[in-house]
């Protein structure tokens, strides 16, 4: 059951920092700080989660990075959808959408 | 992503194993430093927000490691492709480069082509002849072919045949081997009607099968008990290329009966493709040597006073053997063993015949050698000059290699500009080199197809012009050892040539480039061009020296007074193939054959004849009065001749008379010798007149009746003690004819044979072979060595001539501002010409001294391959050294006519 959860979290994980990033390029900080905020801190992600997933998808070819300087004026990794990570947006959207629809549909028979 | 080629992207950093760890560092820690900042602004303390921090973030050691980890091989990945990418662009810059320029690279491509191909024929010949194990062989290392030694007259004779008795007196007495067996190649007629062709069968024990890893296509081998005396079985095993081409590879040619020789053969089987035994070239069938020996020696021997059968008989020596040891049984052993055995059949032999020479003073000995024949003891000189041939063709390939290096130095040179400003616009010098290397690379790959294509049509010419299609030489196109070879030489050719234009342009001085015009620094950068055209000179005059002294040679062999022409006579052989004849029938068809071939319009004469130079000899005992021992004083061969056989081998007579028809049967008997024997067994007397006892101390006086010219018919080196006998009085029933032709004998071969075939009775044939087939392989290492020394030398000057004629244009070229001064200032024409002429030679001569210097060092090793030659032969040394020279002046000539008509206006006000 556990694992399942994991699985679960690992693809939506993927899936909500894929959508963070169709709004432009950010560092980690602001996509963990972007999720919190957006998700009203219900989803409790583990930040080390995170940034493992991001550098994955790096090393996949959905994302690439380039140091800029942040905000303050910090150097900071920027990480940035490529052409191959929208479509993978597109694609796990559509699956999740379907997914979630199938769960509310058993759960609204009651 | 797009990538501007060979720029580093200044903004990565993480390229290595320590920027990745840093980069991770970075970004957690910008992480944690904003998590705080956000924490504390919140209100919390400074202990409280980094607690938080690190509650939020989870496991930071192992997370670090983990996004190390991954950035690792996602960098490893992206150096990769990047790498292929860059090899990819090498790649096609170079191809496309190549075809803006199709003259220079053609010309590259032939010149590498030509020095691979050389390489690759010499390889694929020499492979054949001495590395190569026989296909199939099982334990190549255990396998041997045995070879004996027996001195006679204090000289020692080393071979490989035996009789067959001593090949079962070694089997029989040998434990150190596992398999031994006789094998060999003889050339029998196979098939009936007109279709029947001489081919060449296998000739083996039932052993032989074991020494190989073969199992038979269809069918099976034959077994020890049809390869059993006294008769053997009639079976044959077929090869698979006999049994594609002439039974369409069908199973019902199993059980079927092919005429092979005197007998009619069972098939039983079919051997494996490309299984060949023993043999250095294809086979038609493999046959029990029991058998074939039953059949075409007969149950007895019809000469002489020995009738035992050949399977008894020690006189008849024709077997060869191999064998392998058993495992762990050393060589020294096993000579030991077969020492022993042979020795042991040697003293068996003597109580058969005693009068043998003596065992003390015949000293058998026998012992193991090579499987491949021309490894062995007694090798020609082919397989010598061949390998010799591979090192001349290797100095081909560097010549080449010198050349197409200096063409693309030349290239180097032109493009320094350019290359400058790559190097200013931050492409880095590796890959630059890279670069260069790759097209070098390129240019040497296209070399080594269009080598491979030479290869193939050299191997083709090597084999029938020289070797005599003795020597089976695969297509260099599908033979993976010729393939490596060829490989091999590709990437050493391709680095080798790259080289120079590599260390030139890793030396380039940018700024020095862009800021000069083409002209400073190309002088002193030439050096290392002449330097390589000195390298050729003295690779050329070391090929042509040795190619100039196997000329020589084979010229020295070709005017040996032979004592006959061998160009202008045929050998007939009669091959009666179990037609039954008696002895009078077999003397009035040879006569018939003579007569009808006489009439022929394309024959000058006809005669009988029944030994043929280099290839049969017949001694007989001899006695003479006032002499102990005639064979004490060493051999003395016969000939049995009709009238007219010494017109027809074109003998001269020098004194007495030649035979006559009256030198009949029962007329008185007399003989014709050759000046040799006349001068050793009759010294300071007149021959004529005198009386020889022919076979037996009693036989009544055989005449001497004429005196011949002396004849070379076993060595080309010395004359033999050579006397003839007429046909009506000795064997009139054996031998067969030499025709003389009107014009070249080969030509005339097949017309013959036509001709007398009509007469053959029965299934019986004839077979001619031209007599210049015959001597051609005692000729063939002067031969391959003349040919090839002089084809590689021609090649290699040839290719010296076209390099110093590129230095020495571009040098005119980079000078031409330095001409205009000269015929400004007033030089004429012929002071430029002979300027840049003497530039030439200049160049030159270092080459042509130090070539001759290895020349001469080389002549020892050489020496005992030439023929009456000294490898310091000075015609050759002074007539090369003159040709070099003559050369170096064509190649300088016409670069230096050019810089003659230099206009001083032009030249001066251009730059």
């Amino acid at each position: 059951m556990r694992t399942a959860d994991l699985d679960l979290l690992q693809g939506t994980l993927d899936l909500l920092i894929l959508k963070t990033l169709t709004w432009g390029p950010r560092h980690g900080y602001a996509v963990a700080s972007w999720i919190r905020d957006t998700t009203n801190q219900r989803l409790q992600i583990e930040e080390g989660a995170l940034y493992t997933a991001l550098h994955r998808m790096e090393k996949r070819g959905w994302l690439e990075a380039d140091w800029g300087l942040s905000e303050n004026n910090r150097k900071a990794k920027f990480y940035q959808l490529t052409a191959q990570g929208r479509r993978q947006l597109r694609a796990q959207t559509a699956v999740w959408t379907e997914y979630a629809g199938a769960v509310f549909k058993v759960l609204q028979t009651a | 992503m797009t990538r501007i080629p060979g720029l580093r992207r200044l903004m990565r950093i993480e390229r290595d194993r320590a920027g990745v760890d840093r980069a991770v560092d970075d970004e957690l820690q910008f992480h944690f430093d904003m998590t705080m900042r956000e924490l504390m602004t919140n209100g919390l303390n400074p202990d409280d927000a980094r607690r938080e921090a690190e509650r939020r973030f989870g496991d930071i050691q192992r997370t670090r490691e983990k996004l190390a980890t991954i950035d690792r091989s996602r960098v490893g990945r992206e150096r990769r492709a990047e790498w292929w990418s860059g090899v990819a662009q090498d790649f096609r810059y170079a191809i496309r480069g190549l075809r803006l320029k199709p003259g220079f690279t053609l010309a590259v491509v032939l010149t590498l082509g030509l020095g691979i191909g050389a390489n690759a024929t010499m390889f694929g010949i020499v492979d054949r002849l001495l590395f190569r194990p026989p296909q199939f062989l099982i334990a190549p290392a255990r396998a041997a072919a045995l070879y004996f030694g027996v001195t006679n007259r204090g000289k020692e004779n080393l071979g490989t045949s035996v009789s067959y008795p001593t090949f079962l007196d070694i089997k029989a007495n040998t434990s150190s081997f596992d398999a031994i067996t006789p094998f060999f190649v003889d050339q029998l007629a196979v098939g009936e009607g007109p279709a029947t062709k001489e081919m060449k069968i296998g000739v083996l024990g039932a052993d032989l099968w074991r020494m190989f890893d073969v199992a038979p296509a269809i069918g099976r081998f034959f077994t020890p008990q049809e390869d059993s005396l006294p008769t053997g079985t009639a079976v044959t095993v077929l090869s698979y290329a006999f049994w594609q081409t002439q039974f369409g590879g069908r199973r019902d040619a199993l059980g079927r009966q092919l005429s092979i020789g005197s007998a009619k053969y069972t098939i039983i089987g079919v051997a494996p493709e490309g299984f060949v035994g023993f043999s250095p070239d294809p086979v038609a069938a493999f046959v029990p040597v029991t058998a074939e020996s039953n059949a075409e020696i007969g149950p007895g021997l019809r000469l002489g006073r020995n009738r035992s059968p050949w399977y008894q008989n020690y006189g008849r020596i024709w077997l060869s053997l191999f064998a392998r040891r058993k495992p762990g049984v050393t060589v020294a052993a096993a000579n030991a063993d077969l020492n022993r055995a042979f020795q042991l059949s040697y003293k068996h032999m003597l109580t058969v015949n005693p009068k043998r020479t003596a065992f003390d003073r015949a000293r058998p000995r026998a012992f193991v050698g090579a499987v491949l024949r021309d490894r062995g003891p007694d090798e020609d000189n082919s397989a010598k000059v061949a390998s010799w041939l591979i090192g001349v063709a290797g100095i081909v390939l560097l010549i080449a290699c010198a050349n197409v290096a200096n063409l693309l130095l030349a290239r180097a040179l032109r493009r320094r500009r350019e290359i400058a400003v790559r190097i200013a616009l931050g492409v880095s010098r590796s890959r630059l080199l890279m670069q260069l290397l790759t097209e070098s690379l390129v240019l040497a790959a296209l070399g080594g197809v269009a080598g491979l294509a030479i290869a193939q049509w050299g191997g083709g010419v090597m084999r029938h012009a020289l070797l005599d299609d003795e020597v089976t030489i695969d297509s260099a196109f599908t033979d993976p050892r010729t393939l490596m070879v060829v490989a091999v030489l590709v990437l050493a050719a391709g680095l080798l040539t790259g080289l120079a234009p590599a260390a030139q342009t890793s030396s380039a001085d940018v700024s020095l480039a862009l800021k000069s015009g083409g002209r400073e620094g190309a002088v002193q950068r030439s050096r290392l061009r002449v330097g390589l055209l000195v390298l050729q000179a003295a690779l050329s005059v070391v090929l042509l020296v040795g190619a100039g002294l196997f000329l020589r040679s084979l010229s020295n062999v070709r005017n040996i007074p032979m004592g006959y022409d061998a160009s202008r006579l045929l050998w007939v052989e009669l091959n009666s193939r179990g037609t039954p004849t008696d002895s009078v029938h077999d003397a009035l068809l040879r006569d018939q054959l003579r007569d009808r071939a006489a009439q022929l319009p394309s024959v000058a004469r006809a005669a009988r004849a029944i030994t043929v130079p280099f290839y049969s000899t017949w001694i007989v005992s001899l006695f003479v009065t006032g002499i102990d021992s005639v064979g004490a004083l060493g051999n003395f061969t016969l000939q049995a001749a009709s009238p007219g056989f010494l017109e027809t081998m074109g003998t001269r007579l020098i004194r007495g008379r030649a035979f006559t028809n009256a030198d009949a049967a029962t007329g008185p008997k007399v003989m014709i010798v050759g000046q040799s024997m006349a001068a050793r067994l009759w010294p300071g007397e007149d021959a004529l007149g005198k009386c020889v006892r022919v076979l037996a101390d009693t036989a009544p006086c055989t005449t001497v009746v004429g005196i011949a010219q002396d004849v070379r018919r076993t060595s080309i080196d010395k004359t033999e003690m050579h006397y003839y006998l007429p046909s009506a009085q000795f064997r009139p029933d054996q031998g067969g004819l030499f025709i003389r032709t009107r014009g070249a004998a080969p030509e005339h071969a097949e017309e013959v044979r036509r001709a007398l075939q009509a007469i053959m009775p029965g299934a019986s044939y004839v077979t001619i072979t031209p007599l210049s087939t015959i001597i051609a392989p005692e000729i063939r290492s002067w031969k391959l060595g003349a040919t090839m020394f002089a084809a590689f030398g021609a090649l290699a000057l040839a290719l010296a001539a076209i390099g110093l004629y590129s230095v020495i244009a571009y040098n005119v070229t980079q000078r031409t501002h330095e001409m205009g001064v000269r015929v400004a200032l007033g030089a004429q024409a012929s002071d430029v010409v002979g300027l840049i002429v003497r530039e030439g030679i200049v160049i030159v001569l270092p080459g042509v001294a130090l070539g001759t210097v290895i020349a001469l060092a080389a002549g020892r090793w050489v020496a005992p391959l030439l023929f009456q030659v000294s490898p310091k032969d000075p015609p050759v040394i002074v007539g090369v050294v003159a040709t070099l020279l003559v050369v170096a002046i064509a190649a300088s000539w016409f670069p230096a006519i050019r810089a003659s008509r230099v206009d001083p206006h032009e030249a001066l006000r251009a730059d």
